[in-house]
């Protein structure tokens, strides 16, 4: 929106907004997956600690199922950190009125980045040294940065 | 890459009348994608019916080529004749199949829409290798702002700015090409 109302000032503006649809595409169909994740994350869950459940195969599907239930909010922290990029550069170049909106919009994506972080580190509880969890971290801390430059360029 | 797939479709028209056969592959190469796009998501020929319109296709074009009057609307003449022959075969297809599907109502939209993606292909490939392997990264690869810069190898800051940059120049190409549309009326004879 920052972008598309910025047309006269904003160098690349289209551009932006393309790549801010884009992202926007991938999220939705993301966030659906993830649901389907943790439902099968939850199912697994269930059957790993019902006693009267057959042992089979169970350890290696609730490891399958909390691997894919670490793996989609990994992807979601990358993508609010890329909003969170692309509001802080739509907020230094757009035109003054719509710096607010921007830095909202970076702040917003920020916390969403901390929160699908946030899944991670639990989703990969029990396996501490798993590389993703530091790369969740980096990019959270990523997306905090762009929202603190774009909310210092408010202040 | 071969070295005539940086021929112009004009250029590449007068080697193949000039009997070059490797001109002549090259423009199957070019346009087979294309010619079956059309056949299979545009008129939604079955898998038998859109070969034979393909041979049908080129064998034509092979024939008729002396008769385009203009060498650079190659593109639009080949569109015009895939389209016959497609509604050739859905209107045999309904003689012998009376119930089979109809024309679909989207079909301007659908075709649109392959020409469309086949002038954006077009375009991003004359842009910079690294122009396309970003926009390639980004929107076809779905990969976020983080991997491409270490996959690249650029500080992450600036991908969102690479990419809208090489986003306008893939405007400014397809504008500059715009009067290759394939909906234009080819200058050609019917080829027929």
């Amino acid at each position: 929106m920052v972008a598309r109302s910025s047309l006269e000032s904003l160098a690349d503006a289209k551009g932006i907004a393309a790549q801010a649809l884009a992202i926007q595409d991938r999220a939705a169909t993301l966030a659906r997956t993830d649901a389907e994740a943790w439902e099968e994350a939850a199912e697994a869950l269930r059957a790993a600690a019902d006693p009267e459940a057959v042992d089979e195969g169970r350890g290696g599907a609730l490891e399958r199922a909390l691997d894919r239930a670490a793996a989609i909010p990994l992807e979601l922290t990358e993508i609010a950190a890329d909003v969170a990029a692309l509001a802080s550069l739509s907020g230094e170049r757009c035109e003054p009125s719509l710096r607010p909106d921007a830095a909202a919009a970076a702040a917003l994506a920020a916390g969403a980045a901390s929160a699908a972080a946030h899944l991670v580190e639990v989703n990969l509880s029990m396996r501490p040294g798993d590389p993703r969890l530091e790369r969740a971290r980096a990019t959270e801390q990523a997306a905090a940065e762009c929202a603190r430059r774009a909310l210092a360029a408010i202040s | 890459m071969s070295a005539l797939s940086t021929l112009t479709d004009a250029e590449l028209v007068q080697r193949c009348r000039a009997g070059d056969p490797e001109a002549w592959n090259e423009l199957v190469e070019r346009f087979s994608r294309y010619v079956y796009a059309v056949c299979t998501r545009g008129f939604r020929l079955s898998e038998s019916d859109a070969d034979d319109v393909f041979q049908e296709v080129f064998a034509r074009a092979y024939t008729h080529l002396g008769t385009l009057r203009d060498d650079s609307a190659l593109r639009p003449w080949i569109a015009q004749l895939t389209r016959r022959l497609c509604i050739d075969a859905v209107s045999k297809s309904k003689r012998e199949h009376p119930a089979a599907e109809p024309i679909s109502d989207d079909l301007t939209h659908d075709l649109d829409e392959i020409e469309e993606a086949f002038a954006v292909r077009e375009a991003l490939a004359t842009l910079p290798d690294a122009c396309q392997d970003i926009l390639d990264r980004f929107f076809a690869q779905d990969q976020s702002y983080r991997t491409i810069s270490a996959e690249l190898d650029l500080p992450s800051g600036t991908i969102a700015s690479r990419i809208a940059r090489c986003l306008g120049r893939l405007r400014s190409e397809l504008e500059g090409n715009s009067s290759l549309d394939g909906r234009s009326r080819p200058a050609a004879e019917s080829g027929e």
